[in-house]
């Protein structure tokens, strides 16, 4: 579970604030990221610029380096630009990686709410938050459904805020954990892989069964 | 040294060669209906080794209650890898405080879902599939593995010393025949190499599926097996033929035999006839005590108890359902699995020397003979082989003294069956008798355990 592990204690801003500023996310935050010459927004900036507004210090190179896009496809050996074309495809044309940058993207939008800028505490888990907080919810959400899907949305603000331990105005710690375990994607995925796999083996038991009931003649000693 | 190790293994493998051609190319060898093959591996060898010895090593007797600590440890695991388990039993559940919290198992469950049975990690290249005799229920499909069905080897082995008889197993000689007299059955011939490549064989002593009228008795004596298992109802077959063969032991199984047989069995083969309690889906479970009618618990590795119809534990001497948890197939992992036998448990030492406990007054298997319209006997195992060719649940099939048969079926729940097939297909094996059938979806259902007396006859049976 993406979530497992935070303690949401204090109280954030409402739910529906975040949401509806997610929903109103500028298409700017959903161009290409800047990568290997390529791409039009420079993700690096904006965390680095988002980080100094929640009342952070100036982010370091080595820092700043967690935020690039990742090498080109064209570097990459045919077999694994296959793989990657595939994941692709799943992530509505984005690469894992790809999209993990723009999930940051979207992210850095919604934290730079006014409420956050204005408590001006939240640079350190912001900066956790961005650099690998987001990191498993990009392998099964494109980062396009966090702004145009309700759901989504409602599930990136709630992840944000209990990175952040927070919870939504209004809402106790175990309604907002409780919220959030239905929406996890995340955890969704791994239920679904696994009944996938579970019908799968079954499927494969089902027909060895059938081939081998109709061998019959294994060695066997007596009747029962 | 080392070449004549070599040498030694050549001879061996030459000779099994031999004993194969021997069994299946005799004169007088029956239709082999399949190749037949010893499926143990390599890595086999030392486990079923190691199994035998534990079999000696780990016997000792236990009071009523909970199973012993290696058996819940082998629960802990088939209850996170089996889908079943997993499914049924909960996770507050703790062992072996909870014992008699868990669910218990019927063949139901192994009928409607077996691939739920099978564990994630059961290897399926060396999974085999037995369908069930139907003895005392409809027949069903159970999956299986090769090792386990190799461990009955050490099992009988430990048996036959019981009753004092120590058998040398060579690439030379044929270790034991599996006797059928069946109208239909799979037949076939083999080493074993955990039997040092001695040679098996099962037999259906069936005349169509022989070259002449003599050649049971010419093939079985001069082929010399050096024990038998088979049913009561083959033996009586065997009596009738007059089979001139000496085995130092001969294992009945699947149904109880009666005294009566036995004792003409004793009279003919001048052997002791033990007494076998397996089921395909445990595995052997007893062997008649050398020293009595009660059947001692078999392998090392099972629990076995006696529950009532509400799944409590009965007394010690209080008659319930034989329950099974444990064994050693990695492809069905019972927990609590009812047998539909019943019978009641005694702990006390026995004068044997066995110190496992005794199953008495087993019952459950009582051998059914059936009559075709000119009087020839049918095996109840033949009427189940056809059954099985259809989707139920469970039957109740009834010969009366006047011969008219009566078969309820329960269907496999929206699954429709053709009553006209189901009747022309028994017909052709009771020639042609009028067959009543009838449809009950409920079957069962009135009774607290849902058993059924699969077979029932109203003819007088001669032992």
């Amino acid at each position: 579970m993406a979530t497992l592990g935070c303690v949401m204690h204090s109280e954030g801003p409402l739910l529906e604030t975040l949401t509806r500023r997610l929903s109103e996310c500028p298409p700017d935050f959903l161009l290409e990221p800047f990568a290997m010459e390529k791409g039009e927004i420079h993700v690096d900036a904006v965390v680095s610029d988002l980080i100094r507004d929640l009342g952070g210090k100036r982010l370091m190179v080595h820092e700043l380096e967690i935020f690039g896009a990742g090498p080109s496809q064209k570097k990459q050996p045919a077999a694994v630009q296959v793989v990657k074309r595939l994941q692709d495809l799943k992530m509505g044309g984005a690469s894992p990686q790809n999209n993990r940058i723009r999930l940051i993207l979207v992210a850095s939008w919604l934290l730079h709410d006014s409420w956050f800028v204005t408590e001006g505490t939240f640079a350190r888990e912001a900066f956790v938050l961005l650099s690998k907080g987001l990191d498993l919810m990009a392998t099964v959400v494109p980062a396009e459904k966090c702004v145009s899907d309700p759901e989504r949305r409602e599930e990136l603000v709630r992840l944000c805020l209990a990175k952040l331990g927070l919870r939504p105005a209004g809402e106790t710690g175990l309604q907002a954990q409780d919220r959030l375990t239905t929406l996890d994607s995340v955890e969704r995925d791994r239920v679904m892989r696994k009944a996938r796999a579970a019908e799968q083996r079954a499927h494969d038991i089902r027909e060895a069964m059938k081939k081998k009931a109709a061998e019959e003649a294994a060695a066997k000693y007596n009747r029962e | 040294m080392k070449k004549s190790f070599q040498a030694s293994a050549i001879s061996d493998q030459r000779a099994r060669k031999l004993t194969l051609d021997r069994l299946r190319q005799h004169p007088h060898a029956p239709k082999w209906r399949a190749q037949g093959e010893d499926r143990v591996q390599a890595d086999d060898l030392a486990w079923l080794d190691s199994f035998s010895r534990q079999l000696t090593r780990s016997r000792k007797g236990w009071g009523p209650g909970k199973p012993s600590e290696s058996v819940l440890e082998w629960i802990e695991k088939a209850r996170v890898t089996t889908p079943y388990h997993r499914a049924r039993i909960p996770s507050h559940v703790r062992l072996p405080e909870d014992w008699h919290d868990l669910p218990t198992m019927t063949r139901e469950d192994v009928a409607l879902h077996p691939e739920h049975m099978v564990p994630d990690d059961a290897d399926l290249k060396r999974m085999l599939v037995y369908r069930t005799a139907g003895t005392t229920g409809h027949a069903i499909l159970v999956p299986h593995h090769a090792r386990a069905v190799a461990s009955y080897q050490p099992m009988m082995e430990h048996v036959l010393r019981r009753y004092g008889i120590r058998p040398r197993f060579t690439a030379q000689s044929v270790a034991c025949f599996l006797i059928c007299s069946q109208r239909q059955t799979v037949t076939w011939a083999a080493t074993l190499s955990y039997w040092k490549g001695a040679g098996f064989a099962k037999v259906n002593l069936n005349p169509s599926e022989w070259p002449t009228k003599e050649s049971p008795q010419k093939y079985i004596s001069e082929l010399a097996p050096q024990f038998l298992t088979g049913d009561p109802f083959s033996y009586s077959d065997l009596l009738r033929l007059e089979v001139p063969v000496r085995p130092s032991a001969m294992f009945t199984t699947a149904v109880a035999m009666r005294p009566g047989l036995k004792r003409r069995l004793v009279e003919q083969f001048a052997c002791p006839i033990i007494d076998w309690f397996s089921l395909i889906e445990t595995g052997p479970i007893g062997y008649a005590c050398p020293q009595g009618d009660a059947y001692h618990i078999m392998p090392h590795d099972i629990h076995v108890e006696v529950l009532d119809e509400n799944e409590h534990p009965v007394p010690p001497g209080v008659r319930g359902e034989i329950t099974v948890t444990g064994g050693r197939n990695p492809c069905l992992p019972l927990i609590r699995y009812r047998t539909r036998d019943w019978g009641t448990l005694d702990f006390t030492p026995c004068s044997c020397g066995d110190p496992m406990p005794r199953i008495i007054g087993l019952e459950g298997r009582t051998p059914m003979n059936f009559r075709t319209a000119d009087g020839s006997l049918v095996n109840s195992a033949d009427l189940s082989r056809i059954l099985r060719e259809f989707p139920l649940v469970q039957h109740e099939f009834r010969q009366k003294a006047d011969l008219t048969c009566e078969i309820t079926i329960r269907p496999i729940t929206s699954v429709a069956v053709d009553e006209e097939q189901i009747r022309t297909a028994l017909q052709k094996a009771l020639g042609n008798l009028p067959i009543e059938l009838r449809q009950d979806p409920e079957l069962g259902n009135e009774l607290h355990t849902g058993k059924v007396i699969s077979y029932q006859s109203e003819l007088m049976v001669n032992d």
